[in-house]
């Protein structure tokens, strides 16, 4: 019975494999459990009894109206055309520079992935909107393929994405937790601003890391990416800056109200989305019927966020009921090298995790488990989230399972190879674990500038 | 028979897909609510808790009164490794037995769970905790009881339409005019 805690998450992940939605397979079989537990006298409803105060606070919390708003956002970037036009004029600025195009495919992806949070979502649209161009220009498949599944994401690390928000949010309440589990009646804070910072650093080396090996490997094998056969067409300066300006202005003031501490990341949010809607109106892109796709598939991904969110509540308290955090805190105290071990074996169930669940789930199911006991055991909260993030993202990669490379198969033609999806992401998959490894050994890369900042 | 469940069924997703049109609306007065909570206190340093309260009361309407219609559209992410590949059939299985056996229990007790919760504050008629808030907590409160209302309904819908699909393809198989195979 010591384990039914264990053996209740091992049978909700046998069964969310069967395909009904997660937020649904998570609640559903976690009440099922509580069912047996009550009725052979392990477990107590009192526990449940939590669950309409954990409803209404996340209805009252102020921190996620941040995910409607990113979403908004993103969701308008895309559908009014201001993302593809970015990448047109971008490729053929670069048209001339040898793997130009999946250097701007990475430069878009950053700045367009930034504000969503959903990885196949990401990963669909970078495909559909860069795949025909590059595999049109000649680019080597596995090559493209790699590039965009890395690219798609990137996003994930690179703030402002809805998926920092979610775990800024589930740390800082952690780590208040901690701090009370150690006696410390004044905790400090971490907040979502807080992880954002932390994850810039880290996500700008990633970018030059992904940058650096396309550089490279174009140069070592110049028949993978040939160049733009109008390639010495030149582009009209104005047409590039008309369309490179607007979005980067308008996700650097959002980034960077949120850095200077001017605005809180959901104030931030809203006048982003506000200004991706006058940028959309500007270029005469913005028809109702088009506005009306954007809201209602804004309203889609928040009520799927938010439903997953009741479903993890629903999972925590019961798993709280059969003691599960007692077990997990026990746990990780017999691990042998304190909280490096533990820091480890959580990143690598996360990772394991990462193939059959979204970053959403994971950051409500495991994070508020695992959370807590890392903080006490001393793990800083920003490293840990950045370090989480980036795990995750790499594990999205990864073959055979990753989600990316599934995702981008559906929106492949059939002339690209599963092989080739799997030998172009290879490389990306050594150079997130190359960031992850230098994050270990030097983690001032993600926390120097929050603590620097925060003085 | 299955022609008066198909009817509740076309019934209830008429509901719930009006519902979510009108909803998603919503989320452009969270915009521009927000914004104007960033101008008041910016520009003319003031702030208005009713108004941040606004932005949270209508934020938490969308989302609670858009799970049934995420349902309804399948926006409610799966793990669809194995999902994917299953005939339609084989998908109406799932979706019916995870209907059954998750879907309707689930709202069951999220409504047994929140109805105490939600007539404890209308009986009190509940307002903002902080004195220049919203005096409406109750009626914000009582989205906890009209969210699994809805989603009970669309499950059900749902669950009709999967069960008509496992018959109609059951049927089809095992009709005598099918001579292929």
């Amino acid at each position: 019975m010591e384990y039914l805690p264990l053996l209740m998450f091992v049978a909700i992940c046998l069964v969310l494999l069967l395909g009904y939605p997660v937020a649904f397979s998570l609640a559903g079989t976690s009440l099922a459990f509580a069912l047996i537990g009550l009725a052979t006298g392990h477990f107590d409803a009192a526990f449940l009894h939590a669950l309409p105060n954990r409803i209404y606070g996340t209805m009252g919390n102020n921190s996620l109206v941040a995910v409607p708003l990113f979403v908004l956002m993103g969701v308008m970037l895309e559908k009014s055309r201001i993302a593809e036009d970015l990448l047109q004029s971008m490729s053929r600025a670069f048209g001339n520079v040898r793997g130009g195009l999946g250097l701007s495919v990475v430069a878009v992806g950053m700045l367009l992935a930034a504000s969503t949070g959903i990885v196949g979502a990401t990963v669909v649209t970078m495909g559909l909107m860069s795949l025909p161009s590059m595999l049109k220009q000649g680019y080597s498949p596995a090559l493209a393929t790699g590039t965009i599944c890395a690219t798609g994401t990137l996003g994930q690390i690179i703030p402002p994405s809805i998926a920092l928000v979610l775990l800024g949010d589930i740390l800082s309440s952690a780590y208040s937790q901690a701090q009370l589990n150690l006696g410390i009646f004044t905790p400090k804070t971490v907040s979502i601003g807080d992880l954002f910072l932390g994850a810039i650093i880290p996500g700008l080396v990633l970018v030059l890391l992904y940058c650096g090996y396309l550089v490279l490997y174009t140069r070592w094998k110049p028949d993978a990416a040939p160049l733009a056969e109008d390639g010495h067409q030149a582009i009209a300066v104005g047409e590039v800056v008309r369309s490179l300006v607007p979005p980067m202005v308008l996700i650097l003031a959002v980034l960077g109200s949120i850095l200077a501490g001017i605005a809180t990341p959901t104030e931030a949010a809203g006048v982003g989305a506000m200004g991706a809607t006058l940028l959309a109106l500007l270029r005469n892109q913005l028809t109702l019927a088009r506005l009306r796709e954007v809201v209602l598939s804004t309203t889609e991904v928040s009520a799927m966020v938010f439903m997953i969110l009741i479903g993890a509540a629903v999972f925590s308290l019961v798993f709280r009921g059969f003691g599960g955090e007692e077990m997990v805190e026990s746990l990780f105290r017999q691990l042998p090298g304190g909280a490096f071990g533990a820091t480890l074996v959580v990143m690598l169930v996360i990772f394991l995790l990462g193939f059959i669940l979204d970053f959403i789930e994971i950051t409500f199911v495991v994070v508020p488990i695992v959370g807590p006991v890392l903080l006490t055991l001393g793990v800083d909260p920003i490293w840990l989230g950045v370090m989480i993030a980036l795990n995750l993202q790499t594990s999205f990669l990864t073959p055979p399972f990753g989600f990316a490379l599934f995702y981008l198969r559906g929106v492949a033609p059939p002339g690209v190879l599963t092989s080739d999806i799997y030998r172009g992401v290879a490389p990306f998959v050594a150079l997130q674990l190359l960031l992850l490894g230098m994050l270990a050994l030097w983690p001032q890369l993600a926390t120097w500038l929050p603590y620097t900042l925060m003085r | 028979m299955f022609r008066i469940f198909n009817a509740i069924a076309t019934c209830i997703d008429r509901f719930t897909h009006y519902s979510g049109r009108i909803v998603a609306w919503l989320t452009l007065a969270v915009m521009g609510l927000t914004c104007s909570v960033v101008v008041m206190r910016y520009y003319l340093q003031t702030g208005s808790i009713a108004l941040q309260e606004s932005v949270n009361y209508l934020h938490a309407s969308v989302f609670m009164l858009a799970i049934a219609y995420t349902l309804q559209r399948g926006g409610h992410v799966r793990v669809d490794i194995f999902y994917r590949n299953l005939s339609r059939t084989g998908q109406a299985w799932i979706d019916t037995l995870g209907g059954l056996l998750f879907l309707l229990p689930l709202c069951g007790v999220m409504l047994w769970l929140n109805w105490d919760y939600v007539v404890n504050s209308w009986t009190v008629k509940e307002v903002s905790s902080e004195s220049s808030g919203l005096p409406w907590v109750y009626l914000l409160k009582t989205l906890m009881l009209i969210m699994p209302v809805t989603l009970l309904l669309q499950g059900i819908a749902e669950t009709i339409k999967n069960i008509s699909i496992i018959v109609a393809n059951s049927t089809a198989d095992n009709s005598p005019t099918d001579t292929r195979g």
